[in-house]
């Protein structure tokens, strides 16, 4: 074998090796490129799913919002521009400190014409205790009675008074009885009705109504049919919420 | 080094791969087909303004899953880590940073989510959890292969052993 073979067969292995390696690296980027793909897609098809999901609940909401419940007190003019709805439960702090942020603008700005509020307590955290059940119950008592005056008076005096989530049971029977009483119902029209839970049924089918809307958490606020969640703290959506109205 | 010691590091890669994995893959399973509930668990936080919560509460189930997949799979083991770290360290410091500011929630971590009551008392353990899973996944992270890993046969045939035998053959 001369030199010259030797040097040749020497050059087409480098050859053949660096082709090698070029198709190795070729295929190693095919590889993570398909696994990075099949990523991408499983990810991308959740998100899919998710908003999909997502859609449906927000239409099932803008159609809650745009029949008025039988089971809410409003305030404001019927034929009022603007229409907020509020899905909240007594027991929730958050719903506490929306309505501490919100409750006198809100007021003045129905009182303007501006808006038309409705709120619509259901029952949420009743498993944390039976607080929610007794105060919705309570204010669907306090509805029939006295009316949605009362009631929404009553409405706004539970959550100033409102136990925490940690010792719900501080709030007794006898506490509602003297905050509807206070809100302007007749003792005897509610007293026993608040002690033997004698609106159970209309805080079912409230909270019923809720989940049909797509409710998953309180406070929900719905602005004009839509989900309103312009802010990051509860303050932030109240002072949008506000400006947004005013 | 010594001659045992890589081979005990990576039989405890492995476990650190699969632990890490198993959570990540029940956390993001548990959440996936509930989209509305990691949003408002996102949200809760109150970290992120809302038109990113929404973003993120979407895509952080899928994510978890497909890190968790890959992790007990193997599957760009090293990759899926890094991410798997990266993660861990994010929810550190969001729970870090509702327990600073008296939020209390359900961290959300495995489905659920929102305002609970009494919810500070878990926060050192779950940042507990949060930095041993860290820690795990940076040790996987540390290591170029572990066992058991569909990554090894993957990139199986390194190129230059191939080519060598090819020229071998020639010869």
């Amino acid at each position: 074998m001369s030199s010259n073979s030797r040097a040749d067969a020497r050059a087409k292995a480098a050859e053949m090796r660096a082709a090698q390696q070029r198709s190795e690296t070729r295929r190693r980027f095919l590889t993570i490129g398909g696994v990075l793909a099949v990523m991408a897609l499983i990810v991308g098809g959740s998100i899919w799913f998710g908003l999909r999901e997502q859609d449906k609940g927000e239409e099932k909401l803008a159609d809650a919002a745009s029949s008025s419940s039988e089971y809410g007190v409003a305030i404001g003019d019927a034929d009022a521009p603007r229409t907020v709805v509020i899905y909240e439960d007594f027991l929730c702090p958050y719903c506490g400190e929306l309505e501490r942020a919100t409750r006198d603008d809100l007021t003045a700005l129905a009182a303007d014409g501006k808006v038309r509020v409705e709120y619509r307590p259901f029952d949420l955290l009743s498993r944390i205790a039976d607080y929610p059940i007794r105060a919705t119950n309570a204010f669907a008592l306090v509805l029939e009675k006295s009316g949605p005056e009362v009631a929404k008076k009553f409405h706004d005096l539970l959550y100033e008074n409102q136990p925490s989530e940690e010792d719900p049971d501080a709030a007794t029977n006898d506490d509602l009885v003297d905050l509807a009483v206070e809100a302007g119902a007749a003792e005897a029209d509610v007293r026993g009705g608040i002690e033997s839970l004698s609106h159970q049924a209309w805080v079912d089918e409230a909270t019923a109504e809720a989940a049909k809307a797509g409710v998953t958490g309180t406070p929900t606020v719905l602005l004009d049919g839509e989900v309103f969640q312009d802010g990051r703290t509860i303050d932030e959506l109240a002072d949008n919420l506000i400006s947004e109205l005013e | 080094m010594t001659g045992t010691r890589p081979t005990v590091l990576a039989w405890l890669g492995l476990a650190a791969r699969l632990v890490a994995g198993v959570v990540w893959i029940v956390a993001g399973g548990l959440k996936v087909a509930e989209p509305e509930a990691s949003v408002n668990a996102v949200r809760a936080y109150q970290l992120l303004p809302s038109s990113l919560a929404e973003p993120v509460g979407l895509a952080l189930p899928a994510v978890e899953l497909v890190v968790g997949l890959a992790l007990v799979l193997g599957v760009l083991a090293r990759g899926a880590a890094v991410v798997s770290a990266l993660l861990f360290g994010a929810f550190i410091v969001g729970i870090a940073s509702v327990w600073a500011r008296g939020i209390e929630i359900d961290c959300g971590c495995f489905g659920g989510g929102g305002a609970k009551a009494g919810a500070a008392s878990a926060y050192p353990w779950e940042i507990a959890r949060d930095a041993a899973l860290l820690a795990a996944s940076l040790l996987v992270a540390s290591l170029r292969r572990t066992p058991l890993a569909l990554d090894s046969l993957l990139f199986a045939p390194r190129p230059e052993e191939r080519a060598t035998t090819h020229e071998g053959a020639m010869n």
